[in-house]
């Protein structure tokens, strides 16, 4: 096998490995943490990171690394649905709707790409205002599903149109077996990538809504709720946004390594 | 050509009705819901409204919507047209350099990383650049007009560089993004072997057949690079507090003012529409002036 391959394997190991840690992290947060979420005056308040409070305190005393692991547990636990659906609304949706009759699939296909021209985190704004902050993981799993939606079902009308379904309509093979026999190769093929893949952009739609002041809700806080709280503080005392955005960022990286994504490319 | 024009004419108009629906539907939430049949009534209502330019008024400022959309699009479309213009001088040179597979394998890992912080994150990081080492002071929601951002005078480039900046860094990522890609399959055409067989050098392939595939490619994916600058022009017009319409969006949103956000959604979704539309034309005109070169 050549490097680049073996290099990609490598990677995607990375990052399953490290989101089996993350997931470790997350099912003993409380336990981690020294303190309970949002309990203020743990310390002094605007400490810099040192031995007793290595990510520092924050504004109101808080200790910031309870607070980013706690976080950590509030994105992970807000995204994991959001993920799922994502995929069922978006991939499986999409998959299946490129093997309907024409006068659902073509409807289906125009409502989808109608979804798909408003930009995500603008979508998830939008069902968040027309719910409640309470369904901003369901929102933020809806708003990434058009995308999904058409990225599959483009590859599944390819797929609907090979050789091998056109001599499986000739033999006379029902729609319905090949849509099964299908849809069992591509989960076989591209659950894990296609779950990596919604985990890494439903997790940057809900810290975005979050930081815009429409995700989480005190005192579960996540990422983007803690770094939208540092924003008054954060040039002077640099620790209350850097760790959460650090974390963050870890967690993206460890999703988008482990659905293969190339550098770059869009989650 | 002209089929394949019309065809996509007629994407792009199904485009803007479907839009405009949307934009229906959700202005039609101002009206308080008597079952199924009254919201489908609304919602028709709304879409007529809506075809007669009639957008309704805004439940904040009473303004007409499309009067608040007017005083806030300019600063957003600012920010876009920058941050496309700064994403197309970087993006563009780094894309083609990164379809190298040399210093594509060996910015990687810096690439993967800049790829996974959200783009508040990377406003955020600008904006501390901005008042810790240039001494720039946080804007209070003021952004220079037009004229001024294009004869920038020192004051004007405070306001407007940073927040374009963070845009422009969103579309950077898409562009060469698209760039590499088609880049990559071009690279894996059989046909470079065969015209190298017979006689032509790699530049001459390159420049001839390659360059316009891969600009064909980048035009392909115009729609994906819009919907990138308009996600990260939220962020930013948030982040720098300027007046824009995606700021807009987001008060309109919070403060359940349907007629602003839904005038608003129609508008962003119609720059994509278009860019797709714009960029799939564009992509062909090249591919088929190259078949008949």
């Amino acid at each position: 096998m050549s490097p680049a391959p073996l290099l990609r394997k490598f990677l995607i190991a990375v990052g399953w490995s490290g989101l089996g840690l993350v997931a470790i992290a997350v099912v003993l947060s409380d336990f981690l943490a020294r303190a309970p979420a949002g309990a203020g005056h743990v310390g002094p308040i605007l400490t810099p990171p040192s031995s007793l409070f290595p990510f520092g305190t924050d504004q109101l005393g808080r200790d910031i690394l309870s607070e980013t692991l706690h976080a950590l547990n509030v994105t992970v636990i807000h995204a994991l649905p959001a993920a799922f659906l994502a995929i069922a609304a978006g991939s499986v949706f999409g998959f299946v709707a490129a093997r309907l009759p024409a006068p659902i699939r073509l409807p289906t296909r125009w409502a989808m790409g109608v979804f798909a021209a408003v930009p995500s985190l603008l979508l998830a704004i939008l069902l968040i205002g027309l719910t409640n902050r309470d369904y901003a993981a369901a929102a933020a799993g809806l708003a990434a599903a058009p995308l999904a939606f058409v990225r599959v079902f483009d590859r599944a009308r390819v797929s609907a149109n090979s050789a091998h379904a056109a001599y499986a309509r000739a033999t006379g093979i029902a729609p319905s077996a090949l849509l099964r026999r299908d849809l069992a190769y591509e989960v076989r093929d591209a659950l894990l990538v296609t779950a990596a893949r919604a985990f890494a952009a439903v997790t940057i739609i809900l810290s975005t809504v979050s930081f815009l002041g429409f995700g989480a809700v005190p005192p579960h806080r996540d990422f983007g709720l803690m770094i939208a709280a540092a924003k008054p503080v954060y040039v002077q005392a640099w620790w209350t946004a850097s760790f959460p955005v650090l974390s963050l960022l870890v967690l993206v990286l460890l999703a988008r390594l482990a659905a293969g994504l190339d550098e770059g490319e869009r989650a | 050509m002209w089929r394949f024009a019309l065809r996509e004419s007629g994407r792009f108009v199904l485009g803007l009705f479907g839009a405009l629906l949307m934009a229906a539907a959700i202005a039609s939430l101002t009206s308080s819901s008597h079952g199924l049949i009254a919201d489908l009534a609304a919602i028709v209502t709304r879409l007529f409204a809506f075809l007669r330019l009639d957008f309704g008024a805004s439940a904040i400022s009473g303004a007409d919507a499309a009067q608040e959309l007017a005083a806030h699009a300019p600063v957003t479309l600012t920010l876009i047209f920058l941050g496309l213009a700064l994403a197309i001088v970087l993006g563009a040179p780094f894309g083609l350099l990164l379809s190298s597979a040399p210093v594509r394998r060996a910015t990687a890992p810096v690439i993967q990383v800049v790829s996974a912080a959200p783009v508040f994150c990377a406003g955020l990081a600008l904006a501390f650049v901005a008042r810790k080492f240039l001494g720039w002071a946080p804007g209070n929601g003021e952004f220079p007009p037009v004229q001024q951002v294009l004869h920038p005078d020192q004051s004007a480039l405070r306001l407007v560089m940073m927040p374009a900046l963070t845009v422009g860094l969103a579309g950077m990522a898409a562009i060469q993004v698209a760039l590499r890609r088609s880049a990559s399959e071009a690279q894996g055409e059989p046909f470079r072997e065969g015209l190298r067989r017979l006689g032509l050098s790699a530049l001459e392939i390159d420049r001839a057949y390659v360059a316009p595939m891969v600009f064909a490619g980048l035009f392909q994916s115009f729609g994906e690079v819009v919907a990138a600058l308009l996600s990260a022009a939220v962020v930013s017009e948030w982040v720098f507090k300027c007046p824009g319409a995606a700021d807009l969006f987001v008060k309109s949103v919070a403060l359940h003012d349907w007629n602003v956000a839904a005038l608003i959604l129609f508008f962003f979704a119609s720059i994509v529409l278009f860019a797709n539309f714009f960029g799939r034309l564009v992509s062909e005109a090249i591919v088929s002036v190259g078949r008949s070169a």
